[in-house]
């Protein structure tokens, strides 16, 4: 078989998918808001469907998660492993709840949380794909989290593309230098197995050089007064100066409370059970 | 750029009585952790962990039947940073990169329930690395990558029994639906001892510290571990050590029930009240009481001691 | 002039060190100056430096005596945070300094850190100084090493210091990009009256940049001199690991003592004035013709084209249909700036990625049907970044990986024998990362002959070292010819292409632009413009003279001149060329 350069499913690929997600470039209706707002957003759709038992408020409210995903452009891989791991949760549990007597009740029922966790995820989805790191640490810092917490924000996805780069060049050479695999063996488990191997070897290394990395980090974080702002209050008022609340962030949220309490109507006047 | 530099220190010790000593960041009485040190720690720690996460979502995933054998975390990362340094410190660190790097990054981060997820971790790696005294005993590693998984997953599997719990209405009088919650949970459990914590854990944890210890600690400018001249200050297996566990515990599980809880009271369903009776809310405030007082003495311990140099 | 540090009778000792690193410094930098610190490894240029921000002692603890003083106040009774307000401190790996997403954010965080309400002025103004104002709001993990580095330099100057300290500063970039750098510095220094001390040993910048000079040895200065004097001590640097620059020992070649010019146009008119002429006879460099003619062909690139995806989902390309054969025995240097498509090609004959189009061959094996595991029996690639080839506990364990791991006939023998040539027997049980920066490549190089390779490449092996570090790698490469059938080599050094190559190819935006040999490249001066370029100091001399092709070497430059060395003994025209000419390079 002839090897070829693939644009998607390939190690690259995620490594894109992933920096698109992280940095929200697919741009969308929440990364416009102010981050505050956006996690009250968040938090509004999250706590929503766990205040009933109610078919008809949790198909709408899962139907209004699904539009704001949209309007959010959550990115395919995103979607795709949650879609994944909706429906393996589900069919896991099925199972299981047969094996133990259940019947279509017990589906049912199953269903029931599974479009609670499903609003919960799609919102958390739509919400944090759209904060992009200075964004969310902002936030945080103005939620009173430790400054510690805001500076791994910002020192992860300032790091992580650094961190993949090297990870793949040291799996790199192994897959180079090392014993190659005979055989994929039963269901590959020989390859598997290998690739294993290769992690948990490739971690030697780069526990090494992160290690060095790191005192560069603290010795020059330490001169350029970050650890003065963890006591100083005016390096956090500065900080946090320009985030403001506008009008649109406003709308999104009343609107959304709306929507939610439309729903909550819409299930007062066509109850459906789940048995 | 090569480490170590002549012109750099590589095998520091501790300040010697009676030497005219400025007391740098980096001062080093074992018990006596610099800023600086606990910085580099923490961001190591949290870096690595994190990096550990994104590999493990690539990593290939066997299902045979409705058991998942995928590797859930590298338990062999955080578990190395507690076993090398402060385990205090690392185990601080570890839980807030799986945070920032794969739940933030894979649009996973599932708000509330992260706080009770990063407890979980932090207290699971935290009791593990108490455990080991001296990371050259094999023993004591082994031992507590165990623990690592034990705890986190069996915290775990209590959050998730309780949001079925509360999730689906009536959920212990739906047929079969009890026994596989239960089921799962337990399956799953023995699952992540057996990949997680031994595949993923004792093994590569086994071979890694014996091969970083001594070696990693110098480039950050530290002495190693050591029960006799490099204590690290840890957990004892005391009366108030395991008060303090089981509030901290009671703080996961409460994390969790507090969500639904809260949600509980908001619609205020006489059905709900009736079953259990009102002194349930009790126990749910209580719960609560008791989660939010604990965050709050460890953050502030945990800040106390961070400021106290 | 006024003193803006005094170091006096300063004494440091690592906690546990068992010698002082620092003994007895007695400086004076004065403000406005642009200092040069000069010396072999571990002779305290870093730990000196780190004294002047109070990093020393007061983040590394340890037993000091003596004084530092910065703008009147001992750093002993100051704190790291206060004093980086007055010097600020760039880092020799400085891309470990960056810890923002953005270029903003990371230039505006330490105003933000202290709470500077005008903290969005002043982080405009340090993009403005260092001319990155276009880079703002791009991601710090897209620029290049060179922009890094003025982001990491503006990052500093953002709390307006008077003294910037620069460790290293051109330690992994290109000669283009350095020369960069140091305009900047210049510029800061000449417009703002920023004190600049750099840590440095490429001495052709110092001497082109540098008003003054500290030479340092053993933890002590062994003297502080204004440039043109400092470099006239050509025997003294030499002796202490810092060799002067070519200019210098061409001067030196006829000269034994006397001033010395500092630049190549500034030599010109110094060889000019002693009557010193290039000798029309024919040139005695390589002039082969470029490519081989009837070698057998080792690889083959067939219309190459390849490019990535960036992170707004566009095709990016970085290789536009390339033709190339590399042929036996030949020492080829692939140049170009950053993002020409040199590490891409690296990589695409490695098999570990395959063209979007066209076809990459080795030894008649195309990478399309082969696995990267099975093309590392022909082909070996080593990484710019030693500590990422170094993948077991110690030099032996990665020297062995591949040997063992493909059940090589004698694999302890082999490793041996590998290790021997390298020179690295007694280190072979040491972690790679514990070694050198020059130790460290050879280590990568005994890694590369293990694998017995028909095509060996190499990414940047010269980059981050001291000037005899390097000569030593060089050296090595050139015992490579018996091992290995053909050498391609990805640099940015100049010097290294000079003294090792055979064959040129040129790359500029994805394009083959030339292929031909070091001295004809050298003689090119529309393509080395071009591609941003800059040939090593005696080749630019030798154009400036005349010569066609350019000499390689010092010696080749003396040899080629009709005069003898020594000849002119102490003769000084009245333009003794002391007089650093404006800056202007020659190009």
């Amino acid at each position: 078989m002839a090897r070829t350069t693939h644009d998607v499913l390939s190690v690259e690929w995620i490594k894109l998918e992933l920096l698109r997600t992280a940095y929200a470039t697919r741009g969308g209706l929440l990364a416009t808001m102010d981050p505050r707002a956006v996690l009250a957003w968040y938090v509004l759709l999250a706590l929503a469907p766990w205040f009933t038992h109610d078919a008809t408020v949790l198909g709408l409210l899962f139907a209004f998660s699904v539009v704001m995903v949209v309007v959010s452009r959550v990115g395919p891989l995103v979607l795709g492993l949650f879609v994944v791991g909706l429906l393996t949760e589900g069919v896991y549990l099925a199972v299981a709840a047969w094996l133990f007597g259940g019947d279509v009740d017990t589906l049912m029922a199953l269903a029931e949380l599974t479009l609670k966790l499903g609003v919960v995820s799609l919102a958390s989805m739509a919400a944090f794909v759209s904060l992009d790191p200075e964004k969310l640490s902002d936030a945080l810092l103005a939620l009173r989290a430790p400054t510690l917490v805001a500076f791994g924000v910002s020192y992860g996805y300032r790091m992580l593309p650094i961190f993949m780069e090297e990870f793949h060049t040291i799996v790199d050479g192994h897959r180079l230098r090392a014993r190659p695999v005979p055989s994929r063996g039963l269901f590959a488990w020989r390859t598997v197995v290998n690739v294993g191997v290769v992690f948990v070897h490739a971690f030697y290394p780069m526990m090494l050089n992160t290690a060095k990395r790191t005192r560069t980090t603290v010795e020059a974080l330490e001169t350029r007064g970050f650890t003065v702002a963890a006591h100083d209050p005016r390096s956090r008022q500065v900080r946090l100066a320009h985030l403001r609340v506008t009008r649109r962030d406003v709308v999104v949220l009343s609107m959304t409370l709306a929507v939610v309490l439309a729903s909550y109507g819409a299930g007062a006047v066509h109850p459906t059970s789940f048995r | 750029m090569s480490l170590p530099r002549t012109d750099a220190p590589t095998t520091p010790s501790g300040p010697r009585p009676g030497d005219e000593t400025h007391r740098g960041l980096l001062s080093r009485r074992p018990d006596d952790l610099t800023q600086a040190q606990k910085l580099m720690v923490f961001v190591l720690s949290m870096s690595l962990f994190g990096l550990a996460n994104i590999v493990t979502e690539v990593f290939p995933e066997v299902t045979i039947g409705p058991i998942d054998l995928s590797v859930s975390y590298f338990v062999f990362v955080p578990l190395v940073m507690v076993c090398l340094f402060n385990p205090l410190y690392a185990a601080l660190g570890a839980p807030l990169g799986e945070i920032v790097f794969t739940d933030l990054l894979m649009g996973d981060f599932s708000g509330l329930a992260e706080i009770e997820g990063y407890l979980q971790m932090f207290l699971a790696l935290y009791l593990a690395g108490s455990i080991v005294r001296d990371p050259r005993r094999r023993g004591q590693v082994a031992l507590a990558a165990v623990v690592v998984v034990v705890v986190d997953k069996l915290l775990s599997a209590l959050v998730d029994i309780g949001k079925v719990w509360v999730g689906i209405e009536d959920a212990e009088l739906v047929e079969g639906l009890p026994e596989s919650i239960v089921a799962i949970e337990a399956v799953g459990l023995v699952v992540d001892v057996a990949i997680s914590g031994v595949l993923f854990g004792v093994v590569p944890a086994l071979w890694l510290v014996p091969r970083l210890y001594g070696k990693i600690e110098p480039l950050m400018g530290m002495s190693p571990r050591d029960p006799v001249e490099n204590p690290v200050p840890v957990l004892r297996v005391t009366a108030p050590t395991v008060l303090t566990g089981l509030v901290l515990v009671a703080a996961g599980t409460g994390f969790a029930f507090l969500e639904g809880i809260d949600a509980n009271v908001g619609v205020w369903e006489p059905g709900f009240l009736d079953r259990f009776g009102t002194q349930f809310l009790w126990v749910g405030v209580g719960m609560a009481c008791t989660a939010i007082l604990a965050v709050v003495l460890v953050a502030r311990s945990v800040r106390e001691r961070r400021r106290g140099r | 002039m006024t003193a803006v540090i005094e170091v006096d009778g300063f004494r440091f000792r690592y906690p546990g060190a068992g010698v002082e690193s620092l003994r007895g410094v007695d400086l004076t930098v004065e403000q406005g100056d642009f200092v040069a610190v000069v010396g072999g490894n571990g002779s305290g240029k870093t730990t000196l430096c780190k004294a002047f921000n109070g990093l020393v002692p007061h983040y590394w603890s340890g037993r000091t005596e003596g004084s530092v003083t910065v703008s009147g106040v001992p750093t002993a009774t100051s704190t790291v945070a206060e004093l980086s307000t007055v010097v600020g401190y760039v880092y020799q790996d400085f891309s470990n300094q960056l810890v923002r997403p953005t270029v903003r954010d990371e230039v505006s965080f330490a105003a933000v850190n202290f709470g500077l309400p005008d903290h969005a002025a002043r982080t405009q103004e340090a993009l403005e100084m260092l001319q990155i104002t276009h880079l703002a709001d791009r991601f710090v993990w897209q620029l290049s090493g060179g922009q890094q580095h003025l982001v990491a330099i503006a990052a500093v100057m953002v709390l307006r210091p008077q003294v910037l300290v620069v460790d290293e500063p051109v330690a992994e970039l290109d000669p283009g990009r350095a020369a960069q750098i140091y305009e900047c510095l210049a510029r800061l220094n000449a417009s703002y009256g920023t004190t600049i001390v750099v840590i440095e040993h490429h001495t052709d910048l110092v001497a082109r940049y540098a008003r003054s000079v500290v030479l340092m040895a053993d933890g002590a200065v062994v003297w502080h001199l204004p440039v043109a004097e400092a470099m006239a001590r050509s025997a003294e640097l030499d002796a202490h690991g810092v060799p002067a620059p070519q200019v210098v020992q061409v001067a030196r070649a006829f000269e034994r003592t006397g001033p010395v010019p500092l630049t190549p146009a500034d030599a010109a008119r110094w060889l000019a004035d002693r009557g010193i002429e290039a000798r029309p006879a024919a040139p005695t460099g390589p002039t082969g013709p470029a490519g081989g003619t009837a070698r057998p062909v080792v690889a083959r690139l067939d219309d190459v084209r390849h490019g990535y995806r960036g992170v707004d989902g566009r095709l990016e390309t970085v290789l536009a249909g390339v033709d190339l054969d590399l042929h036996e025995g030949e020492r080829v240097a692939l140049v170009g700036s950053n993002g020409a498509g040199k590490s891409t090609m690296l990589r695409l004959l490695t098999g570990l990625r395959v063209p979007r189009a066209g076809t990459v061959t080795v030894e008649g094996v195309s990478t399309r049907d082969v696995s990267p595991s099975v093309m590392a029996d022909r082909v070996c690639y080593l990484y710019q970044r030693p500590e990422e080839m170094f993948l077991t506990d110690s030099v032996r364990g990665d020297v062995a990986l591949y040997p063992k791991g493909r059940d090589v006939p004698d694999a302890d023998g082999l490793v041996d024998e590998v290790l021997a040539l390298v020179d690295l027997q007694h280190l072979a049980d040491r972690d790679g990362r514990t070694l050198s920066g020059g130790q460290q490549r050879r280590a990568t190089l005994a890694v590369g002959l293990a694998m017995r390779p028909s095509l060996l490449l190499l990414d940047e092996p010269t980059s981050s070292l001291d000037i005899g570090s390097r000569d030593g790698v060089i050296a090595m490469l050139a015992r490579l010819a018996d091992h290995i059938r053909c050498v391609v080599v990805a640099t940015h050094d100049m010097h290294l292409v000079a003294e090792w190559a055979t064959r040129v190819i040129v790359l500029d935006h994805g394009d083959l632009v030339a292929d031909t040999t070091p001295s004809r490249l050298f003689g090119d001066a529309t393509l080395t413009n071009r591609v941003g370029l800059v040939p090593p100091q005696v080749a630019q001399l030798g154009r400036a003279l005349g010569m066609d092709p350019p000499p390689l070497s010092v010696t080749e430059l003396v040899a080629r001149t009709g005069a003898r060395p020594h000849a002119h003994a102490s003769a000084s025209g009245p333009h003794a060329g002391t007089e650093v000419p404006g800056g202007t390079h020659d190009a």
